[in-house]
This record gives C-alpha cells, sequence and structure tokens, in this order.
C-alpha cells in the first residue's frame, strides 16, 4: 500500500529534520538555475519532477574542498592534528534518481583496495530521498547506460509526483523506512512510460573504444572543447581529486580539492613531458574512464546518463553528443564488418 | 577519544613525521635526503620492496611522489632524491639536518626482485633516473650470490649532473659488475674518461650479452623510445625488459585519477612494468 504525502507535510517533515540539527539537502531556486543546496528553511526546497538541478549530489559526500589535517610547526617540530568530518546526519531529498545512482558508483572508488574514511563517513550518516522524474530533455539518456527515471540505485527512499500536490513514497531501505515510517510501497510506473528513448549502445561504445584509442575521431568530435572542467565539476560521478596544502611553513592545512583530467596541468610531469598536452586526448581519457576503465574494474559505466555535462558545457559538447557519433561509427564498423558470435 | 584514535588510524592521507638526518647535494639541481620515522614503533614495522614509491611531504608546499632510492635491507632510515623543479622541491631545496617533513607510503609494486634471481641484470638509466635504479642495484650487491652479471649504463647532460657518481666508482670495483657512464655530447670535461653520447647509442656499442638477463631501462620517455630497438637489437624480449612509470600523482592509492592511463592505475598497477605490458596498454604515457 502507497502512501500520499502533500507537499506541505514535507515541507513539515523538512524543518522538523533541521529542527532536531540535520543538514538537509534540496534543489533550491537561485536565479534562473536549480541548484542542490543545504536547507535554512524548509520553504526553499524546489519539488519538480520536470526540471533537473545544474550540479550534482556528490557535494554532500565528496566535497569540493576538504581539509584532511592540519599541521602547525613547533621548533623544528611538526605537529598535525587530524579533522574529524562533521557527525550531523544529512538528508539529501527530492534529488534526481541520476545523482542517487553515483553514490554507489563512487563507494566502490572510495572503498575498493582501501577506505577513503572522509567520504564513507559521510555516506554512513547520509540518507537520500530522490523524486522520480516526470519530464526528460535532449539531454538526458539515463536508460542508454541501464538507469532509469526511477532508478532505486542509492536511494533510500522515493516520491512520486502524482501532479495534484501529492507524492507517493516508496521506502526503498532501513535509512528510507525511518524516514517516512512506510513500508516499501508499489511505485507509480507511469514515469517508466516516460523515459528518455536510449540513444546509444554502451557496450558497442565500450568494444569501439577498446579498439580506437589512436582514431582521428577524437580530434574531430572534441575540437570544440574550452578545456574548462563544468562537465567534470557537474557530474555526479567524476571523482578526480587533488592534495595541496593551504597555509605557510608555521601552519595550515592539507586539503583536497575537486580537480578535472580536462585540465592541462593534472598530468604534467616535472620534467615538462605531459602525456595528454592536447585537449582531444584529456576529453578521449574522461570518455575511456567512464566508459571503459571504469567498467572494465567495477562492471558498470561511470555515467549515470544525467545530461549535466552537456546542459553545463558552453560549447554544448557533453559525451552524449560524442558517444552518439562514436555509436554511429562502430555500427558502420559492424556492418562493414559483422562481429563474429 | 577513542572514536579520534579510531579516525586517526583511518585517514588514508595523513602522512607519517619523518627527521631529515642527512642532505647531500648530488648535482646542482638535485639532492638525496635520508630521513627516519620519528615514531619509533613505526620504524621498527615499516619494510617495502625496492622499486616502491612514497609521498614526500614540505608541510605548507604540499607532497610530491619519489622513488624510496635506499635499499630495503637498511632499516634505520629511508632515502629519496629529488630535482629542484616546481614548488614542492623548492622548498626541500632549503630543508636540512633536524627539520622534519612528511612521507605516505610505501606504494606500488616495485621491482620483482625474486623473479629476478638468477639472472643478469642490465639497469639503463638517464639522468635522474639513477635513485629509483640505485635502490636495485644496491639490493642486488647485497644478495650477490642470487644474480648474475650487473650491468649499469648510466647517462646524464652533463658530468656535473650525474648522481650517485661516488657509488657508481664504488659499484665498478666489485667483482662482476660493469659500470659504463656517459654524458651527452658537449657535455663532458678535459678530465672524462667516461664515453660521449645518448644513451641508445652509448648502450649498443657497450656490446653487453644480452643471455640471460632482464633489463630496467629508467628515464624521460624520449630516451626510453630509442633505447628499446637497441634492446631488442641485443636480443632482449619484451617480458624481460621492465621500466618504472613516473605518472603524476596526488593520492597513491588509486583514487585521485591523475596516473590512470588505459587500463592501469600507475600508483597501484605500477609503477613497475615490463615493456610487454605496456604494448598491451594504450599509448597515453
Amino acid at each position: 500500500m502507497s502512501t500520499a504525502i502533500s507537499v506541505a507535510a514535507l515541507g513539515e517533515l523538512i524543518a522538523g529534520w533541521i529542527g532536531q540539527g540535520k543538514l538537509v539537502a534540496a534543489p533550491v531556486q537561485v536565479g534562473d538555475r536549480l541548484l542542490y543546496q543545504a536547507l535554512s528553511s524548509a520553504a526553499a526546497a524546489v519539488f519538480d519532477a520536470r526540471r533537473r538541478p545544474a550540479n550534482s549530489i556528490k557535494e554532500f559526500l565528496f566535497p569540493r574542498h576538504e581539509q584532511i589535517f592540519r599541521y602547525r610547526l613547533e621548533g623544528k617540530e611538526i605537529a598535525l592534528s587530524d579533522v574529524v568530518p562533521e557527525e550531523r546526519e544529512q538528508i539529501v531529498i527530492a534529488a534526481k534518481p541520476c545523482d542517487a545512482a553515483a553514490l554507489p558508483i563512487l563507494d566502490r572508488v572510495f572503498n575498493w583496495d582501501c577506505e577513503d574514511s572522509f567520504y564513507t563517513a559521510r555516506r554512513a550518516r547520509t540518507t537520500v530521498v530522490t523524486l522520480a522524474c516526470a519530464a526528460h530533455d535532449d539531454a538526458c539518456f539515463c536508460t542508454s547506460v541501464g538507469s532509469g527515471p526511477a532508478d532505486e540505485s542509492g536511494s533510500d527512499a522515493m516520491l512520486f509526483d502524482r501532479g495534484d500536490g501529492q507524492f507517493e513514497v516508496k521506502a526503498i531501505t532501513e535509512k528510507g523506512r525511518a524516514l517516512f515510517g512506510v513500508s516499501s510501497a508499489e511505485a507509480d510506473d507511469g514515469t517508466l512510460k516516460r523515459a528518455p528513448q536510449t540513444k546509444f549502445d554502451p557496450a558497442r561504445v565500450a568494444r569501439y573504444l577498446e579498439a580506437n584509442f589512436e582514431s582521428p575521431l577524437w580530434k574531430d568530435l572534441t575540437l570544440a572543447c574550452l578545456g574548462c572542467g563544468a562537465c567534470a565539476y557537474t557530474c555526479p560521478t567524476c571523482h578526480c581529486f587533488d592534495i595541496v596544502d593551504e597555509g605557510n611553513a608555521a601552519g595550515g592545512a592539507r586539503v583536497k580539492n575537486w580537480d578535472s583530467c580536462q585540465f592541462p596541468f593534472f598530468t604534467l610531469h616535472a620534467s615538462g613531458h605531459n602525456p595528454r598536452s592536447a585537449q582531444p586526448q584529456r576529453q578521449r581519457q574522461r570518455l575511456f574512464h567512464k566508459f571503459s576503465i571504469y567498467p572494465a574494474k567495477f562492471g558498470s559505466t561511470l555515467c549515470t546518463g544525467c545530461g549535466n555535462c552537456e546542459r553545463n558545457c558552453p560549447v554544448g559538447l557533453g559525451v552524449l553528443k560524442v558517444l552518439q557519433a562514436i555509436d554511429g561509427e562502430a555500427r558502420r564498423l559492424d556492418e562493414k564488418e559483422p562481429v563474429q558470435a | 577519544m577513542a572514536r579520534q584514535d579510531d579516525w586517526m588510524k583511518k585517514n588514508l592521507y595523513k602522512p607519517d613525521l619523518m627527521e631529515v638526518l642527512e642532505v647531500q647535494r648530488q648535482t646542482p639541481d638535485v639532492k638525496s635526503v635520508r630521513v627516519r620515522f620519528r615514531d619509533g614503533d613505526r620504524a621498527r614495522d615499516f619494510s617495502f620492496n625496492v622499486g616502491q614509491f612514497g609521498q614526500f611531504s614540505v608541510f605548507g608546499s604540499g607532497e610530491a611522489t619519489f622513488n624510496i632510492c635506499s635499499s630495503s635491507n637498511w632499516k634505520d632510515y629511508i632515502e629519496f632524491c629529488f630535482r629542484r623543479t616546481g614548488r614542492v622541491t623548492e622548498t626541500l631545496w632549503q630543508i636540512g639536518k633536524g627539520d622534519t617533513i612528511g612521507f605516505r607510503g610505501p606504494y606500488g609494486n616495485g621491482y620483482p626482485m625474486e623473479a629476478w634471481e638468477g639472472r643478469n641484470l642490465i639497469f639503463i638509466g638517464g639522468g635522474i633516473a639513477m635513485p629509483p635504479i640505485r635502490c636495485a642495484v644496491w639490493y642486488a650487491l647485497e644478495n650477490r650470490a642470487k644474480y648474475g652479471d650487473i650491468t649499469i649504463v648510466y647517462g646524464a647532460r652533463t658530468v656535473a649532473d650525474l648522481t650517485y657518481a661516488t657509488e657508481l666508482d664504488e659499484w665498478s670495483w666489485q667483482e662482476r659488475v660493469r659500470v659504463v657512464r656517459c654524458v651527452d655530447p658537449g657535455g663532458e670535461t678535459p678530465e672524462w674518461k667516461g664515453e660521449v653520447g645518448l644513451i641508445p647509442t652509448v648502450l649498443e656499442r657497450a656490446q653487453v650479452p644480452a643471455q640471460n638477463a632482464i633489463a630496467l631501462v629508467i628515464g624521460p620517455p624520449i630516451m626510453i623510445k630509442f633505447t628499446l630497438p637497441v634492446l631488442d637489437r641485443m636480443g632482449l624480449k619484451e617480458e624481460d625488459i621492465y621500466t618504472s612509470l613516473e605518472n603524476r600523482m596526488k593520492c597513491g592509492v588509486g583514487k585521485c585519477g591523475r596516473c590512470n592511463a588505459g587500463p592501469v592505475y600507475v600508483c597501484k598497477d605500477g609503477p613497475v612494468f615490463t615493456m610487454k605490458q605496456l604494448r598491451s596498454i594504450p599509448n597515453d604515457f
């Protein structure tokens, strides 16, 4: 049995969580953009199943700037002190399923082999409530990477917009049940009928990538790229980071900052040699990481099809257009030389 | 309080503090540094494999990646070597005995010293590549019976740019060790008794027997590129030619994405690879 909840009641719930000292984040209207932000009041939360925020929820688990320890010079001795991440519970509500689906993907990066406790500590005290999508735009391609407008991956609970100011609630995990006190309910599958059509075949793309590292296509397809990194910063799954010191010899902090493989300094050796000195090589790296390297290592694409890379790109590039071109090329090649079954 | 301690144990990015015991100037722009863990327990428990690396840091300037260039048999300290070339190394250049630096590691796979047992070892290095070769040379000399003939072909731009010059002499006096030193044309001095020429040429001229040999080649990409055909002509197989990659790194533990090239994370899967392995990886180095 599903349990409907009104926007007003959601607002009361949020106000209650804020009152309990929890950090609550939700899409907020900022100028002409919708952005995920920490709420100071429940009224700012926007429950819009038809629009996608310009950023992603990764910043609540993997902040764009984070101290990892502090240091202080005492004579010739250095004293290090730990930075314990804030212990507040946090709830991200009205998140897009394509943002939540990025979390299990990031979990693997930050946990494989050894654990990044900054990420895992935040992850453990975060509850994600998604709002299933009621619409998509030209940049959306979740269904092409095995996700969809009601993908439950990474969600603790999911809301479905009934269109009459009421939301169905589906609790997915214990954390979700703890928030809404309802047992798992069947979702309104009307959402799924509004999913974007699949726009390319990720397996065919991966096959092409493996065989075509040196393709003239890279230069042709990515010539317009300015290398600004907006795609990576607004991507729910991009996770590259830098480690730098802020302060001086007397004292300061070592910090983890977001970084991007789109920047020329990213791979610059001290010797001056740069393995990826040109923008098409850096674009190629980003696509390979998402559609060949990560899948080979962890079994899924490093992409949830949110389309933020295209929406935020100053030249309208994004991965979808490049992938579609690659898929088209791969299909042409397959037709010429069919893959052996 | 217990929680705080747990947290401290779990902070992947927090370095150990190390005391600088000695700094030696190797060349006009290269210094070597000997450091010891400030924490006695950590010093006692620490071990590594030659060929592994660490993230060394000067607080206030940041971290940089260097090979641990001392032998893994040396228990009281570790050494690393750096060229004055950027923000971190500029500050490192100023440090002296008694100063404190940070260290995270050891990271990476290291050289397969056990697999090399019974083989002749050919070490080929250019410029700042001597330190990552030096640790393996000392390790082999300290386990002399396990290895065959050792040949070291080492070159730099000028005579003054040769690192570990006295150790090269020391090695050359040992039995079944041959040291071939070279400098680039124009880099020689009137007293210079070594070879003049680029590494690939000097290597070919040296006529090193390749039978039952492995080669470890480290240096600038351009040097490696022109050395590989020589090794091929000498008869070495791709699976017997090793290198240590020098990709830029930050985390050292396969997360930050920086050293990723094709399917490998150089920090986790390397930095030591055979040429056969590298051939199967896209040329993104």
